[in-house]
């Protein structure tokens, strides 16, 4: 009973910073970039923009004083996550870190999905070398868990093989591929055109194809219903 | 070689790396970027010797020949046409020069972020943001401890599957597939119980309870403040200058950079030296290590 009114505060409050964020600092941001560094550093200015939409999850984990057993679980997943990623570094986008983030966004919640996705992007740089790209795949990874939380809780995604594999192959292509392809867009030109971001769609293809079916396949092992 | 300034403090670490990697993205005036791939070229063949060259030049360099040519292929602003490609569009001088100039640039933060994986490990990381954000440093220096831990326990797991003839290296392929997903499940839920485990085991030493302090090997002390002190006034000095408008370059429709001044010298000196900061320390702990031998 006393659950709902706390969710509805910390919900509220983790809007109320998002809105800050987005409506002053996003903005500041974008206006820095335009009239100081005369509108060249796309680059830098969209890390800028993807790291600030990770800050309103962080804080709100952080003040709500996490019990060891919660920590731990979203440990136990990331690192999972991490491990299986290292176990198929040899096929290139065959990994199976969305499947993971999206089973831990269906049962254990949206921020845990968003936090399981982006300590997953982070630790398995540790491993895997850090760069530029980092904070894009933190945020993919983690906006897919915390959608397939979101969208459980409103009953749109369900418990069943089918709904979990065509979510998990949509969002894979469409949400992770989509953004990724503009940040490896801005991170290779700096120079924004509609031609060359087709460009950079039509040559990724394959690997979001590959990623799509291979979290497709992750979840059909290991959605156990 | 032992990287000295990998010995300072971790907050003197991050806030170089911060700062150099923000100046090699926003600055593209071609002086500044010369002075900054010089430097990340210097200091990770430093680190990381015969290496890094072979990084540099099997990687980097087709990179960057890449990205230089792509750029003219895809943007023809600009007024200096050179020649028209077949279907019309024109490849323009400064489309060219604009992506020689984002190539070095993308180079140049990667070369430093291979510096920066070897001088911010991840215990200093999690030191750093201990106090901010304790609970998800937490989690990030459980993850890193858990997944060589998952490694070698999968080897438990499948020596002891292949004493009864269930491992993923024997029997037809389908029987293999079947084998291997056996013992990740094994190891999942092997994993998920010793989480609880730990869970409790934190629990019942008091996790979270108030008053707890924390240990950790690092101190502030002297150089450290010396050398932030000095890190401050060359920034102070760079940032000058940027809003002075010395670093700044205009490509399109036309190049137009600022002019080299006394001043802007000055700037051009401050960066370098503040890019190469890690290399001077090296270099001047080494000779006061041969100084004290040679005495001996």
């Amino acid at each position: 009973m006393q659950g709902k009114p706390i969710e509805r505060q910390r919900l509220s409050r983790r809007t109320l910073l998002a809105a800050v964020l987005i409506l002053v600092l996003i903005p500041a941001t974008i206006m820095f970039g335009v009239y100081v560094l005369d509108d060249r550093k796309y680059y830098f200015i969209s890390l800028l923009i993807v790291l600030y939409t990770i800050v309103p999850f962080a804080m709100v984990f952080e003040q709500r004083k996490p019990q060891a057993r919660e920590l731990i679980v979203i440990a136990v997943l990331s690192a999972i996550a991490v491990a299986g990623r290292g176990a198929f570094f040899m096929l290139p986008q065959f990994k199976p870190v969305v499947a993971i983030v999206i089973i831990a966004g269906v049962s254990l919640g949206p921020e845990a999905g968003f936090l399981v996705g982006a300590v997953t992007g982070f630790v398995s740089n540790f491993f895997f070398g850090q760069g530029p790209w980092t904070p894009w795949q933190m945020f993919c990874f983690g906006i897919i868990g915390f959608l397939a939380g979101i969208l459980f809780k409103k009953g749109l995604l369900k418990k069943t093989k089918i709904s979990l594999c065509l979510f998990g192959g949509l969002s894979t292509f469409i949400i992770y591929g989509g953004i990724i392809n503009i940040g490896s867009l801005l991170m290779f030109t700096s120079h924004f055109t509609w031609k060359a971001l087709l460009a950079t769609y039509i040559s990724g293809f394959w690997f979001d194809m590959v990623h799509a079916i291979a979290t497709v396949f992750f979840l059909l092992i290991m959605a156990k219903l | 070689m032992r990287d000295s300034f990998a010995s300072y403090h971790p907050i003197v670490n991050f806030g170089y790396f911060v700062v150099i990697l923000v100046c090699s993205m926003v600055f593209m005036h071609p002086v500044f970027q010369m002075l900054a791939l010089i430097s990340a070229i210097t200091y990770s063949v430093m680190l990381k010797g015969s290496r890094a060259i072979k990084f540099n030049l099997l990687y980097m360099l087709p990179l960057l020949l890449f990205m230089a040519i792509m750029n003219p292929a895809f943007n023809h602003a600009g007024v200096t046409i050179l020649f028209y490609l077949k279907n019309g569009n024109p490849i323009t001088l400064e489309s060219i020069l604009f992506g020689v100039a984002a190539a070095c640039m993308f180079v140049t933060v990667i070369i430093w972020f291979s510096c920066y994986n070897e001088v911010m490990t991840s215990d200093k990381f999690i030191y750093m943001f201990g106090t901010i954000i304790p609970a998800l440093s937490l989690i990030l220096s459980m993850v890193l401890r858990f997944v060589p831990r998952y490694m070698t326990q999968i080897k438990v797991i499948s020596n002891a599957q292949k004493c009864i003839g269930r491992d993923v290296s024997q029997g037809n392929i389908l029987r293999r597939a079947r084998n291997g997903i056996t013992i990740l499940s094994i190891m999942t839920t092997w994993a998920l119980e010793n989480a609880i485990e730990t869970a409790d085991s934190m629990k019942s030493r008091g996790y979270g309870l108030p008053g707890r302090t924390s240990f950790s090997i690092f101190r502030f002390d002297n150089r450290d403040k010396i050398i932030s002190m000095f890190m401050i006034s060359l920034i102070a000095l760079v940032v000058i200058g940027a809003v002075k408008g010395e670093n700044t370059i205009r490509f399109f429709p036309s190049v137009k950079a600022a002019e080299i001044s006394p001043f802007s010298l000055i700037v051009y000196i401050a960066y370098f030296v503040l890019c190469m900061i890690p290399v001077i320390v090296n270099v001047v702990e080494a000779v006061k290590w041969k100084h004290i031998e040679s005495k001996t």
